[in-house]
């Protein structure tokens, strides 16, 4: 090895929760993610055409140890499917693996290693490539002085979300102060209207902010990929997940996914999860153009 | 490993092979003592009480499945080789004929099987049989079936070819390259049967690739349950021999009543 230090070596004790939370945006087979790295911890992001983007946040106190040296922050591309295949190698069921993430390689590579058993080791080397540019920064800004927004839990926002499929391409979000609600609306080969009722139902909605109605279009294939790998632990956990709207009909989704210990996981089985072993995901949706109806 | 098996039958010995005519694909070789099968045991043939046919393993796996479902009381389990004439047919067949006697039902039941091999193909048989008895000078040990299982599950998704090392110190390597990634697995101090450090000290481990379909499929074999498998590389390096060790039950000696193992074909680095 040469004498310069690499810009990241990390270790991480919970394999699982970084694969759940990275299949969390993987919503197709061939995607490109871009990396960022930086003092606070690791940023994934992918996004489509423009008009979806996704990102993922493992803050640094996810990991057992980051000693992060770079300058800059550094930014790499690399192929979203084959870096949760490869994660997924290291995942044993029903232990929790301790792996070392180590960038760069001698060749630019992203490096893999277990660490926790000296019998066996399993290592991977991922050709990261230079990044694309992120087309468009999604600088969420909140609409008003009220922020625009609810908190549904996560198994309630996916099933709607997959109730939502039939009626067509174009799902309407509405929010309104007066009863305080939310409605999913899609038309097209029929009418499916799903309303989440605040006061009606607050074991639904967890929490609900808005002074004044709003209402936008989103494609519905956009919207889906939002929910629809979120993992299973997630649904289970059943934490809510925020939704927000912003200046431009932004829509804003945020889920939270645990990466605590699987051995943890028992003792904590009240709820409480120190908020340092949380991944956070958040998905920006831009609405459809707005056509005067 | 596959649908169709052959069965040969021989004074001392029952063995179930797979692919051992063909060329192409993983061999599996499966040797049962007759005393650890069947408690009576006759065979008489014109190639020197030898007699090898091939049969549907689904159709085989049912038979015993029903067979063991009714005479689990009365542990009694009638095999024979017969010629019948089918139902509306007026050359008779061969068949596998089980006969199953329970406390109040019989169940006769006919297995289809081929027509006997001739005694060039008995023999043509036996000779393949001895080139795959020949194993390879050292193998190493896995007794963790389950964890490499897991391991290589995941590791398909990654590549169509694995890279597999037996090192001189008792090590496995696995692995698969693409242009956009390196993966592996190196598993340390394993047992070693056979010569170890000298015979392949020249250069320090020996080296195959290997189809991962292949690998995967011979990772299969694992349903029968074996105690522990053993790699090693062939002579010349022509191919990956997987030994399966089976223990006495609730011992730790090595069954030698039945012996199983494969042979996976080494695929030619860069084709």
């Amino acid at each position: 090895m040469d004498a310069t230090l690499p810009d990241l070596v990390s270790q991480l004790d919970n394999v699982q929760g970084f694969v759940d939370a990275l299949t969390s945006v993987r919503w197709k087979r061939h995607q490109d993610a871009v990396v960022e790295l930086s003092e606070h911890g690791v940023v994934l992001i992918v996004e489509e055409t423009g008009c979806l983007q996704a990102k993922v946040y493992l803050q640094k106190e996810l990991f057992v140890n980051y000693e992060y040296t770079a300058e800059a922050r550094p930014r790499f591309g690399v192929s979203l499917g084959l870096l949760v295949d490869c994660l997924n190698t290291f995942s044993v069921p029903g232990h929790s693996s301790t792996i070392e993430l180590r960038y760069p390689g001698p060749d630019m590579q992203l490096l893999l290693k277990s660490v926790d058993s000296l019998d066996a080791c399993i290592y991977a080397e991922i050709r990261t490539r230079i990044p694309d540019t992120i087309s468009w920064d999604y600088n969420f800004e909140p609409l008003g002085t009220t922020p625009l927004s609810f908190t549904v839990k996560s198994a309630a926002l996916k099933e709607a979300i997959d109730d939502l499929e039939w009626p067509g391409s174009s799902i309407k979000i509405t929010l309104q102060p007066t009863p305080p609600s939310v409605t999913f609306r899609g038309e097209g080969h029929g009418d499916l209207q799903i309303d989440f009722m605040y006061y009606v139902n607050t074991d639904l909605l967890a929490a609900f902010s808005c002074d004044r109605e709003v209402s936008h279009r989103y494609k519905y294939k956009f919207l889906r990929a939002t929910t629809s790998n979120i993992p299973s632990s997630v649904v289970k956990d059943n934490r809510g997940s925020k939704v927000s709207v912003g200046r431009g009909g932004i829509l804003k989704i945020q889920h939270l996914v645990s990466m605590a210990r699987p051995a943890h996981s028992h003792i904590d089985s009240a709820g409480y999860q120190p908020p340092s072993r949380i991944a956070y995901i958040e998905f920006f949706v831009k609405p459809e153009e707005v056509d005067d109806d | 490993m596959g649908k169709i098996c052959h069965v040969y039958l021989t004074k001392d010995h029952t063995f179930f092979l797979h692919n051992l005519l063909t060329n192409n694909g993983v061999q599996s070789i499966a040797q049962f003592r007759i005393d650890a099968l069947f408690s009576d045991y006759h065979i008489t043939s014109q190639s020197e009480d030898r007699i090898a046919f091939s049969l549907d393993l689904s159709l085989l796996l049912r038979a015993l499945r029903s067979a063991a479902a009714i005479s689990s009381a009365v542990d009694r389990l009638q095999i024979k080789l017969v010629k019948k004439l089918p139902p509306n047919s007026t050359n008779p067949m061969p068949f596998l004929t089980f006969e199953t006697k329970g406390y109040a039902s019989a169940v006769i039941q006919d297995i289809p099987i081929s027509k006997p091999l001739s005694r060039a193909h008995v023999l043509e048989l036996q000779t393949a049989l001895d080139d795959a008895q020949d194993l390879p000078r050292t193998l190493v040990g896995v007794s963790e079936l389950d964890s490499l299982l897991n391991f290589v599950e995941r590791m398909k998704q990654l590549g169509d070819e694995m890279g597999v090392e037996i090192g001189k110190n008792g090590e496995l390597g696995l692995k698969v390259s693409s242009s956009l990634v390196n993966l592996g697995a190196e598993f340390k101090r394993l047992m070693i049967i056979g010569e170890d450090s000298e015979q392949i000290n020249g250069d320090g481990g020996m080296n195959v690739l290997v189809s991962m379909k292949h690998f995967v499929k011979c990772l299969q074999c694992h349903l029968a349950k074996p105690d522990c498998a053993f790699y090693g590389v062939g002579s010349q390096g022509g191919s990956l021999t997987v030994v399966y060790q089976f223990f006495v039950p609730g011992s730790r000696q090595t069954d030698k009543s039945i012996s199983f193992h494969c042979r996976l074909p080494v695929l030619d680095p860069g084709s």
